[in-house]
This record gives structure tokens, sequence and C-alpha cells, in this order.
């Protein structure tokens, strides 16, 4: 590709056409200019349309073009051929830094990004003179210029702050050092002195003060990894600087924005970056200067105004206070009376006031707000800064702090007593004010756990709180009524049950309001307190306390969906699911009518699920209802199927793929609970089941093997008689599932499920495949989770067919299979089998195969039987720790992991653990004694050997 | 995990013996390029002789000026002194000379040494007829010698080493004295001067001169150039003259001056900051104990090398930190820790963090000789450099120590302390950090404990902060801090391995390959 004119025009008209929107003239000639990208020159090309194209958008694309280049070919990767020719970066390295500092911003800034790119890979070795050619331009006098060197400098250093120490970036570092910070100091410097000299020339200052920005954005990197002997030497001249800067203030600089941080504020910002860099890394060296800056810093934060453009300024000055205060040697800074107050007064209470900005928040996107306020996304709000300053201080000055606070607390409250219309702001703050302070620890489950003493929660709660929820208008001051909610939330673990009684009714009451944050607290709140606990691990609140108080949760409850802004509002869902737990049999009155509220509610959103906890909850919600109430009445199933059927029908047809694995779920839970035979509507479903599609999702895997767990429990014999062609399909998912690593375990459920429940003739002619499939995997990939899941299946086999049969088919498929099984995978692997149920299965197969099994007696398998009898008492004597209590077997939907996952499994459709043997053997060791016993009796002198091995004491129940 | 991330210098320089790698020790890296300032509290290599003689007259005017001027006149006229043959201006100009070198304030070591007047200086060390000239000429050289390495070079490269060793013997104690301090200052310069000196005999040639009635200021030269003579690696000086200096070096570490304490302190440190074997030559002298008593000392000129020679040696293998246990060390070490130095509490956290990276016996010894509560203090408390250095410490617990000494050292507050520092401006410190938490989780689960932890990373707000570096620039970082959250505080995902045959209602049961024989 040679440099000439025709070449550039043709470069010139394929840029134009990249720009045009039809994709059927763009994409082509994006393609074309891929496709030669490729050739020597290429770039070059580029640079020159960038510098000479009279067009003024040619060139800016000619500028994203090359960026895009050089970040998809500057890399050599080794193996690789090289992408660009060695003359071609040559050529771009010598000219690309002068043509970036001629070219306007826009030009400029993708440049300085391909120089960053091109330095990430050849700077310093490839690339020696950049850093040199940059300097010189700071004697350039022209900020356009040196702004870019800066902008440059600053992609190419920025990764000092988050990379590894090593030798070879110091060595880089202390290189930019030695080149670079002593311009870089003397720019500084004279950059200082040209804003005075133009302190009246807008457009002047505005170019130094970015000039400035860049240059403190510059120290920090340089400064980040360890304090360069150069900045120590001069810091007097940066410190000094910096904090005259903090305390600067220029009208002309000043912001009419609202949102946007000004120049001033991000220069100011950054400062206080660069002060809180120093003050954690380098205490020893900085400790002069760090009095002054904490002066200045506090000084900046109560002349600062309330707007947004503030806010990362006046968060960042906050923390840097929050992380002085909090060492001791700086102690004495803030321990003067005056001092504190001054802060608690001017720094921590305005920044604790609720704004307009948050007033709007509240009243027009209350989603986020919540988010935001209860969910603690507010990392770099005010709110939060101010709260880390008051629990900083309190590490030394719990008792100070405290008490200025209460005093302000009460005269806020006084104010607010006056004329609550106008000053309400003023409680909402005071509110806070007690929150931040009393809050030590905090989860989610528990709210507050570790509370100050020195606040009285409790007092502060009848007097001030209760009043508020008690107020007859629960539809005045929203935002007071909100702080109030969250109160009881917030301190749930500090207030006396009497006092959460008496708050239940009033939050019940306020299910009712207007604003959604409201009522969304309202419904969080309940929630919470009911899942609390107390003495012996029962809920703290009764079904008998909520009694006079349950039909209008469960209406209110309901009806609050219905406000609008609500209709999928997760936390009231949450509360209704957590009431019906709560409540149990109390709601079985209530639920024909719910019922229909809450399937007419999935019919809705399965047209188009959009909130995923909503609509887990809806089923959770759903599941309950089912358990509860046919709990206290089978028979009512059918109205349940009657009901639900037509919704699962149509989530089914139309493949909502969020709800699919609820729908399987319900359906497991309803048809777990018929007693007689599987109901036809069900068979119908059955070859649907086992369509490959379903199953290549895999949330559908768990809840779709748990189904036809149910469907085999219930119908086995219907299935072999009515849908015997079905079985290879459905031994096909089987197939499917071992053949993964993730689901091999689901696919031994429904294996084990096939073996227990199917009739044998039924499954006879599949036996030996099944097994060649088990083997096939286990000898292409073994792990632990399919041993272990081998070996209780082949213990169920061996349980229900007898260790003959057992022995027969193995050794049937290859000579001496069943001694390899027995020696290589028995023996060593036994102990690994977790679980009471899985245990008892394998103790009581392996004592088949010990006393039922001829071929164990008297062929060379019989060196095995002494190891085997071994490794089943080893398997009595593991600690058997796994068990789950019946009552604990529904766990908090808080501990089950899953519902963020494809598989969204519902606590409350949970399956009791099934123990296939069950009372046909109660103990295992008892049946070994037995079986020995018998054994020896049969085969006198046979059972003689074990007498070293096995002692009553091993046999101990 | 972190694991894998650490594999910087501080990862490969622990000790292993059959451990994972983050079990392994620390050890100082010498050939680390460094950003700081050279260390205040180190040892000096070179020392320029500024002390006034006796009754000698203040500098005159022209003596301490900067006026390039005004110096160069008198160098011209040291030069014409020097070069002449009148012993009286030779003793004139070579004390102008000395006198110019020994300035406060920019001494002209150069413009000395351009004047060509080292050769003369030398060849008047051999002059035993005139005391008094070889005395300015030592110290003259002397101090050209304290200079950059290219100085320290031309005095070599003039012949100045054989003059010097000869001249320790002179019967002048203060000749001798100014032979040895130049010949510190020579070896000081670095590894390959120093093996020259050694190669000449200066090792015995000083011995010789280690002597009960050696005054106390001689004998501080000595110990300081002795010093020298063990500084420095790559290589490290040869065992053979390890082993002549050794048993000087340990009977000067009785003596009670504090200036010689510290100079033989610091060649201790020098000799154990290498591999094992090294260590183990000092060890074999029985000094751990005197070392532990060191500790104790007011003096942080003692205190400092003190501390780095036992630091060096328990980041040595297991059984040469427990030489340094039974020594006591781990009873000297709380009150270092509490030291008002906060580069003391920073040495002292770097040997805890060393022993705390051994077996788990010499864990429990942490325990039980209190050193947790000064180590939660000093993660809480210490300066930023001393916090790194306990979060190591942390860190090497957690992935050595038993379920019960990590639940020990959690109840400690230790785990409150290292995520409140996740917050550090620290790259690596983060890093360490979550592996720590890592490790801490590990213990949990073994316990059955997750859920209680997960609470209690919650409550004191490190959940908060784990979360936050999920959105770290630096990949590792994020890595691992999502790699805590996925595993402790949300759930899981899938893999895929084999697959099976379909058709559009079914799955096809069968296997294939029935040939293969199975063989487990």
């Amino acid at each position: 590709m040679e440099l000439n004119d025709g070449n550039l025009q043709t470069l010139t008209e394929y840029l134009q056409k990249t720009l045009i929107p039809d994709p059927a003239v763009r994409r082509p000639a994006e393609k074309f200019l891929e496709s030669v990208e490729g050739n020597q020159n290429y770039p070059i090309l580029l640079l020159t349309v960038l510098e000479k194209s009279q067009d003024e958008v040619i060139r800016v694309c000619a500028a994203v073009t090359f960026k895009n280049y050089i970040k998809r070919n500057w890399r050599i990767v080794e193996d690789e051929p090289n992408k660009i020719s060695d003359p071609d970066r040559t050529a771009i390295k010598a000219n690309i830094v002068n043509l970036m500092l001629t070219s306007p911003e826009q030009i400029q800034k993708q440049l300085s990004d391909a120089i960053s790119i091109i330095g990430r890979e050849d700077f310093p070795q490839k690339w020696p003179d950049l850093l040199t050619e940059m300097v010189t331009r700071f004697q350039s006098g022209d900020f356009h210029i040196i702004n870019g060197v800066l902008r440059t400098a600053h992609s190419l250093f920025k990764r000092y702050r988050h990379e590894f120490k090593s030798n070879e970036l110091w060595s880089e570092i202390k290189l930019v050092l030695d080149t670079f910070a002593q311009p870089l100091t003397e720019l500084f410097k004279a950059t200082i002195d040209l804003c005075q000299t133009h302190a009246t020339d807008v457009n002047a200052l505005k170019v130094l003060f970015s000039s400035l920005t860049l240059i403190s954005k510059l120290f920090y990197s340089l400064n980040f990894q360890d304090l360069p002997e150069f900045f120590e030497d001069n810091m007097e001249t940066w410190m000094t600087n910096f904090h005259n800067l903090l305390t600067l203030d220029n009208k002309l600089l000043q912001t009419d924005d609202e949102e946007e941080a000004g120049l001033l504020e991000l220069l100011k910002s950054q400062i206080c970056d660069n002060a809180a860099l120093y003050a954690q890394k380098y205490d020893e060296e900085f400790q002069p200067y760090l009095p002054r800056f904490v002066t200045a810093i506090w000084n900046l934060l109560v002349t600062t105004g309330q707007e947004v453009k503030y806010d990362l300024l006046v968060s960042n000055a906050i923390q840097f206070l929050a992380s002085v205060c909090e060492r001791p040697h700086y102690k004495h800074l803030f321990e003067d009376q005056n001092v504190l107050t001054s802060i608690c007064e001017k720094v921590i209470v305005p920044n604790m006031e609720f704004r307009s900005a948050d007033e709007e928040a509240f009243e027009d996107n209350a989603e986020e707000y919540i988010i935001r306020d209860l969910e603690g996304s507010d990392i770099d709000t005010r709110r939060r800064a101010a709260c880390d300053l008051v629990r900083g201080l309190c590490k030394f000055f719990e008792g100070p702090v405290t008490g200025i606070f209460s005093g302000y607390v009460n005269s806020m409250l006084t104010e607010y007593a006056k004329n609550p219309g106008v000053n309400w702001k003023h409680k909402d703050a005071a509110i806070y004010l007690v929150t931040s302070l009393a809050s030590k620890a905090q989860t989610q489950k528990h709210g507050i756990t570790q509370a100050n003493e020195l606040v009285n929660l409790c007092e502060f709660f009848v007097n001030h709180i209760l009043v508020d929820l008690k107020s007859p208008n629960v539809n005045e001051f929203p935002v007071l009524k909100a702080d109030a909610i969250k109160y009881v939330m917030t301190f749930r673990s500090q207030l006396p049950k009497e006092q959460l009684l008496e708050a239940v009714p009033l939050l019940v009451a306020h299910l009712q309001t207007e604003s959604i944050v409201q009522h969304t607290y309202a419904a969080h709140s309940l929630e919470r307190l009911f899942t609390m606990r107390g003495a012996n691990n029962a809920t703290l609140i009764t079904p008998a306390e909520m009694a006079p108080f349950t039909e209008q949760l469960l209406n209110n409850l309901f009806k609050a969906l219905a406000i609008p802004g609500s209709s999928e509002n997760e936390y009231i869902m949450k509360a209704i699911m957590r009431s019906f737990s709560l409540l149990q049999d109390a709601i079985v009155p209530y639920i024909p009518t719910l019922i229909g509220q809450l399937t007419h509610k999935l019919l809705l959103v399965s047209k188009n699920p959009s909130k995923p906890h909503f609509n887990h909850y809806l089923f959770e919600s759903l599941c309950l209802s089912i358990r509860i109430t046919c709990k206290a009445n089978r028979d009512t199933v059918g109205s349940f199927e009657e009901a639900l059927f037509p919704v699962f029908t149509e989530i089914l047809q139309n493949d909502v793929q969020e709800f699919v694995p609820y729908v399987f779920q319900v359906m497991s839970l309803l048809l777990e609970i018929h007693t007689s035979s599987i109901p036809s509507s069900y068979m119908a479903l059955f070859p649907h089941l086992l369509q490959p599609a379903l199953w290549e999702r895999t949330g559908n895997i768990p809840p779709l093997v748990r189904l036809l767990q149910a469907y085999l429990e219930k119908g086995a014999t219907t299935i072999a008689s009515t849908a015997a062609d079905k079985i290879p399909g459905l031994l096909g998912v089987f197939q499917k599932l071992i053949a993964s690593k993730a689901n091999d375990h689901q696919g031994f459920y429904l294996l084990n499920s096939i073996v227990e429940q199917m009739p044998p003739d039924s499954i006879t002619q599949y036996r030996k495949q099944i097994f060649i499939l088990l083997f096939q995997r286990l000898q292409s990939s073994k792990t632990t989770k399919f041993v272990k899941s081998f070996l209780v299946f082949i213990n169920l086999y061996c349980v229900k067919y007898g260790a003959i049969a057992l022995q027969e088919i193995f050794d049937g498929i290859q000579p001496k299979m069943f001694g390899m099984v027995v020696e290589k995978i028995i023996i060593p692997e036994v102990q690994k089998v977790s679980g009471q149920v899985e245990k008892k299965i394998c103790a009581v197969g392996i004592t088949k195969i010990l006393t039922e099994c001829p071929a164990m007696m008297d062929t060379e398998y019989t060196k095995l039987w002494t190891p085997l009898l071994q490794a089943l008492i080893g398997l009595f004597e593991l600690p058997e720790d796994d068990s789950i209590p019946d009552d604990e077997h529904f766990i908090d939907i808080e501990d089950t992991p899953g519902y963020q996952t494809a598989f969204s499994q519902l606590a409350f459709a949970g399956k009791k653990e099934h123990d296939p043997i069950g009372d046909a053997v109660n103990n295992p060791k008892i049946l070994l004694a037995q079986s020995l016993h018998k054994l020896s009796t049969a085969c006198p002198g046979r059972v003689s050997i074990t007498h070293n091995v096995i002692t009553k004491n091993d046999l101990r129940t | 995990m972190p694991t894998e991330n650490l594999c910087d210098k501080r990862m490969s320089k622990f000790k292993n013996k059959g451990k994972e790698p983050t079990k392994m020790r620390d050890r100082r890296i010498a050939e680390c390029v460094e950003l700081r300032k050279a260390h205040k509290v180190e040892s000096i290599m070179k020392r320029r002789n500024i002390s006034s003689v006796g009754d000698e007259e203040p500098l005159s005017p022209c003596e301490n000026t900067d006026n390039k001027q005004v110096i160069s006149e008198t160098i011209q006229e040291i030069v014409a002194n020097v070069n002449g043959d009148c012993p009286e201006k030779q003793r004139q100009g070579c004390q102008a000379a000395r006198k110019l070198l020994s300035r406060e304030r920019n001494p002209p070591l150069k413009e000395i040494i351009e004047a060509g007047l080292l050769t003369r200086f030398v060849e008047f060390l051999g002059r035993n007829d005139d005391p008094t000239l070889q005395f300015e000429a030592a110290w003259s050289l002397t101090n050209v010698a304290s200079g950059t390495s290219w100085h320290t070079q031309q005095v070599v490269e003039h012949g100045a080493v054989p003059a010097f060793i000869a001249l320790l013997a002179s019967p002048m104690l203060n000749i001798s004295e100014q032979a040895v301090w130049a010949l510190g200052n020579i070896a000081g310069d670095g590894p390959s001067y120093r093996d020259g000196l050694i190669d000449c005999g200066v090792i015995p040639a000083l011995l010789a001169r280690l002597t009960p009635d050696a005054p106390v200021g001689y004998l501080r030269n000595l110990t300081w150039t002795l010093s020298n003579l063990c500084r420095n690696k790559n290589p490290f000086p040869r065992f053979s003259a390890v082993q002549q200096m050794l048993p000087s070096i340990i009977q000067l570490l009785h003596h009670s001056d504090k200036s010689i304490l510290s100079d033989a302190c610091w060649a201790i440190s020098y000799l154990t900051d290498g591999p094992n074997e090294r260590i183990d030559v000092v060890i074999k002298t029985g000094i751990l104990p005197r070392l532990v008593e060191l500790l104790g000392f007011e003096e942080l000129t003692v205190v400092t090398p003190a501390l780095r020679s036992i630091g060096n040696i328990v980041s040595g293998s297991d059984l040469q930190t427990q030489a340094a246990i039974d020594a006591g060390v781990l009873s000297a070490l709380p009150q270092l820790m509490r030291h008002p130095k906060s580069s003391v509490q920073k040495e002292a956290a770097w040997a805890v963090s060393n022993i705390a990276a051994g077996p788990c016996q010499q864990i429990q010894q942490l325990i039980t000789c209190g050193l947790l509560a000064p180590l939660v203090d000093l993660l809480r408390n210490g300066d930023f450099k001393t916090q790194r250095e306990a979060v190591w410490a942390v860190t090497n617990y957690t992935s050595g120590g038993t379920v019960d000494q990590v639940v020990h050292l959690v109840k400690c507050g230790a785990l409150e302390a290292i995520l409140n520092l996740l917050q550090a401006k620290d790259t690596k410190t983060v890093l360490v950090i979550l592996d720590a938490i890592n490790n801490v989780f590990l213990a949990a689960e073994k316990l059955g404990e997750v859920d209680k932890l997960c609470l209690l990373v919650e409550e004191v707000g490190g959940l908060d902060r784990i979360e936050f570096l999920q959105n770290h620039e630096n990949n590792a970082i994020y890595r691992a801090a999502q790699a805590l959250i996925e595993k402790y505080f949300s759930e899981d995902g899938d893999d895929q391995c084999l697959t099976t045959e379909a058709t559009d209602s079914n799955f096809v049961f069968g296997a294939s390959d029935l040939q293969k024989r199975f063989d487990f």
C-alpha cells in the first residue's frame, strides 16, 4: 500500500462510508478497511488523512479508526505474526506525539488513548524518548499542548495506582520520576503563578485549572506505590500549594449547574484524595502538614453548599476526616470540645439533612430511593460519609459526641414541635442522627446487632417514633412516617417485645398508605419482625399474638398490591409469604379467596416476567397455601389443581422460561400429596417432560428430575402398563444427566427412583445397558461426587435385586468385573458416602454382598471379604452428623442458595428425605450382626476369619 | 483464589519447606528497586572524617567558601606544595587539602582528584619517616574515598589499598585508626572492593589491632570497618572470611559501648541476611541469647540492628526460627511491637509475620507468649508500613494455623481489623487480606460455622468493602473479591462434559463402544 494520493483518496472515501447509517453501505466499508489493515503503510495513510484532510468529520473518523486499529493490532502476541510492520511502528512512534499535541481536542483525546495503548506495550524500553519528548512540551507555554501531554501522561501512569509492586514496575516508575518529577513540579508552580496572573480571565483560568487537576492526578499516580525520594524532598512545595488551592475560591470558576461538578470541585476533590493517600501511607513524613489539611478540609466542608455538584467533593472530604480521626496520634486534633462541637454542628448535621433531591426521589423514584436507603447502595453519598465520620469519632469520643448530638437532637425536635408542617425535616435529621449514632454493627438479617449504650433507643421510640406511627392521618408527613417505620425495623433486635407488638397493628395500618416508600417500608418491617426468633428458636411473634390482626394484615397486604406503582412490589409479596409461613393454620379460612388473587397475579406477571424476586415470593406463597391447606385436608389438592392448571398450561405452552422451573416444583408438590394412583391429567403431560429441549436449560433440570421422581413414586405401574414405550426416553434422560459432571447426581436420583419404583420386568431388558453406561462414565471421568452416587446406586440395586443379581450382572459385562468394583471402588471409597439414608443403603447393600453372595465365599473374590467387612465397619464408625431435624427442613429463605440462579429452588416446595429401605431395616448394625450369625451357622468355620477384625464393640449399637 | 496471584518476590522469598507458597517465609530482597530515600536508621556505608583535630584553629574563610574561584586558587597552591620537595610545604599542602575535604558542605572531592593529587597522597602513606604527613594524607584519602563509587574507585586505583593495610600496623594509633577508617569506606563501596580487601589480607591485619587495651574510639572505627566487610550481597563475603571475623564480632557484641554494639549488631544483621547456611553460621556461635538481650536495650541504634538480625534469623528454616524462639525472642517482641518508634514496630511485625509462617507449634507459641494482642493493636493503630507487615502475619498465621488457632485469632479481633484495612491504598495489602479472609472461611467451613462468619464479616462492614472491591481495577483483586462473594455470600453455577444423542421428543438411550475394557 503506497503512500500516494490515490490511496489517500480511496481511504477517505471508505472512511466516509463508515459514517453512513445504512448498514448496507457501512458494513462493506468497515469490512474493507479491516481487510486492508494488515498492509504496510496503512496506519501511516490513516495518520496522513487525519492530518491533512480538510473535512473535520473525516479527521475525527480517521482518529477513531486509528485508535481502534492500534488497540487491535499493536500488542505482539507470542507465536502469532507481528501485525504491524516494524517501519510502521517506528514511524508511528516518531510522529504521534507531535500530531496529538497539534490536533484539536476531539482528535487529541483519541490519539492520547492510542499513545497510552502503545505505551503500555513499548514504554519505556521500546520507546525511550517518549517522556523526554513530552517533557520538552511543558516549556511550550501553550496550555492546549500541555494539557495534551498531561492527559497522555495520566493515561500512561494511572496503572501505578492498582498494579502490584514488582521490580519491573518500580524501575519504570523510577525512570518516570527521574525525567518527569522535576519538570512536573516546575509546571505545577508555574501554573499556579499563572492562575494569579490571569485571576480575572475566566477562559484562561478554566484551562489552567484543568491543568492543575491533571497535575494533581499525576501526583496521585506517581506517589501511590511508595513515597518517592523526589516528592519527599519537595513535599513543602507540593503540600503548601495543595493547601492553598484547597482554601482558594474564585467566583469566576463557580458554575451555575447544580448537578455537574465544576473545575474547582474536581481539583479540590483530587487534592483531598492526595492528602488522604499521604495521611494513610506516609504518615510519618506527612505529619507536619496534616493539621493544616484537617483545618482546611473542615473549613471547606463548612463553606460548601448542599448542591448535588458538591457531593463527591464533600463525601471525599468527610472520608478524609473520618480516616484521620480514628488514628491514635491525631486524636488530639479533635479532642477539644469546641472542635468536636463544631464538626458535629457544621459538618455532620448539615450533611445528614434531607435535601430536595432526596425529597424528589422519595416521591417520584421510590424504587431507587428504597434501594439506596434500605439496601445500602449509598457508598458515596453525603449521608453515608457523615455516618462514617460519626462512627470514626465515636472510636475515641463516644461520650462527648453522643452528648453533643443529644443536645442537637433535642433542639431539632423542639424546632419540629414548634411547627411540624414547616419543620418536619428537622425531625427527619434527628431520627437519622440517632440511628447513625446508635448503630455500631448491622446485618440484613438481624438489623442493628450492636448499639451505642449511651443512646436510649426505647425512650426515643416511645417519645418520638410511636407518636408518628399512631398519628391518625397515615398519609401526612410520609417521610417522617417512613423514618418511624424504618426505625422499628432497624432497631428490632434492641426494642423489647411489647413495643414490637404495639407497633405491629400500626405497621399493618401503614400498608394502606399512598406513598410507595411508606407502605413498602411497612411491608418490609413486618416481614423482618416475623422472621425474628425467640426462645427455643420459635418465632418471636406467635400466630396467637397475631390472631386479632390476621384478617387486617392479609387484607391490607393484598390491597397494597393494588396501589399504583406497587403491583409487583417484591417487599409486599415477601411479606405475604412470610405472613403465611408465620400464621400457618390461621390462614386456611382465607385461602379460597386468596388463591384466586394469587393465581390472577400469576397470570398477569407471566405475560412479562420482570421482577424475579416478586415472582419468586409469589410462587413461594402458592406453595405455602397448598402445603398448609392440604396438611389439614389432603382432598383440597384437587381444588388447587383446578385453580392452577389453566395458568400452568399457559405458562408451559408459551414456554415462559423464568416460570417453568417453578411450575414443575409446584406440580411435584401437588402430585406428592395424592394418595391414590396418578391422575390422568398428569399422565397426559408425561411424554412432554422427556423432550430434550426442556432438559437443555440447566434451570429446568433439578425441578424436572424431582417431578419425574414424583411420577415414578405415584405412577410407576401406570407407566409400565400404559406408557412402556416411554421407558427408553426416560432412561435417555438418565443417560444425558450422568454424562455431565454437574448433573450426574440428578441422573442418579432419577435412576434410583426407576430401580426402586418400576416393576422389575419393565426394565429387565435395559439393566445391562445402564451399568455399561455407568462404567463408561467411571472410566472416562471419575469424580468423587460420581463415585458417591454410584456406590449408593449399586447398593440400592443390591438391596432391591439381591447380591447375586448384582454380582452376575457385573461379571456378565466383563469377567472379574464384580471383584474389581469391590476392590477398586467400594472398599476404598465407601467411607466418603455422606447422608444418613445414603449410608444406610450402603450398609445394607454391603451386608448382603458379605453374607448373601456365594461368589464372595468360594472364588478368588474371597480375599476381598475381610477388607470389605472392614470398610463397612469404617462406614459405621464415621461420625454421621448430616441429619437434618424434621422441623428445620424448610429453612429460612435467606439461607437457601439458588433463588437467583437459573434454578430457582422454592424453599416451601421442599421435599422430605426419602428412605427407600425404610422400616425394613431400622438398624443396619443389627442387620449385619444377624446376617453374620446366620452365615456362620449356615457355613460353619467360614466366618471364623473375622474373629480378629470384628468384636462386639465394633458392633455396638 | 488469591494464592495463585501472590507469586511476587515476597512470596517466592518466604521460607518453603514442603509447604504451599503462602506458608513460606519472607526474605528481604537487596536487589529490589527502591523509590524511597535510603532508610534513616540504617547504618552508613561510608563516612567522612570531619572532626577537627584537638587544638586546631577554626577554618579560615577561604577554606569555608563555596566560591569556585577561591577553591581553585587554594587547590593550585596545594598542588604546588604537595608536588614540591620541601617536607614542610608537603605537610602544609596536605593539611590544606585535608581541611578542604573536611568541610561540612560541598567538599571539593572531584577537584582534588582532578588536580592529580591522589598519586602523591598515596605515596605519602608510605612515609614512615614523617607521621604527620602520613596522617594528613590518610585523612585526605579517607574523605575522598567517602564519596561516590567513582571517588572511591580513584583512591583504590591509585594503589591505596596495600598502603593502608600496611599502615594498620603503624605504631601511631591515630594513623592506624585513619587507615581503619579509610579501609572501611573502601569496603563499604560494594562487594567487589570488599572482596579485594579481603584478598589483600585486611582481616588478620585488622584483628591484630583488636586488643583489650585499644581505646573505645579506635574500637568503634574498627567495628564499623568489620561490619562493612560483612556487608553486601551478590556475592556474599566468602565463608572463610566470615569465619575469621565472627569470633571477634561476637566478642564486640559483649562490649559496653553503644556505638560498638550497634555496628557489631549491624554486622550480624548483614551476615544473617542471606540463605539458611549463612544464618546457620551465626546461630552456631551461640549468640542468640545475647541478641535477644540487646532487643531490650533503650538505644534505638542498638535495638534496630539487633531486631533486624532476629528478623533475618526467623526468616530462615523452622529449626532456625525455633532456635530464636528458644532464646526467648517471643518475650522480647511484645515490647518492641509497642515501641514508640514506628520503624521498630514495623520490624517487629515483620519478625512476627515470619514466625507465623512456621508450623502450628510455633504459631501456638505466638499465642502462649501473648503476641496476638499487640499484633491486633498494630493492625488497628500502627502506621501503614507496620499494618502491612501485620497483615502478612495474619495471612501466614491463617494459612498455617490449626482451626482452633485461627478461631482464637479471630476472637482477638484480627478479622475485624484486617477487614478495616481493605480500604488501604495498597494493592498487594488488599490482596493479602483477601487471602487471609479466605483462610478464615476455610477454617469456618471445617467447623460448619460459615453462616456465623458471614454475619460477623457483614456486621463489621466487611461485606460492603469486599463487594466494593469487585469493582477494583486490579484483576487479581476483583477476582479474589468476587470469588469470596460467590463462594460465601451467594450461590453457584454449572459445567458440562459428555453428550447424549437426542431426537425431538426423546433422548436416545443406549451405550456405544461396547468393546472397551473397563479398568478402574
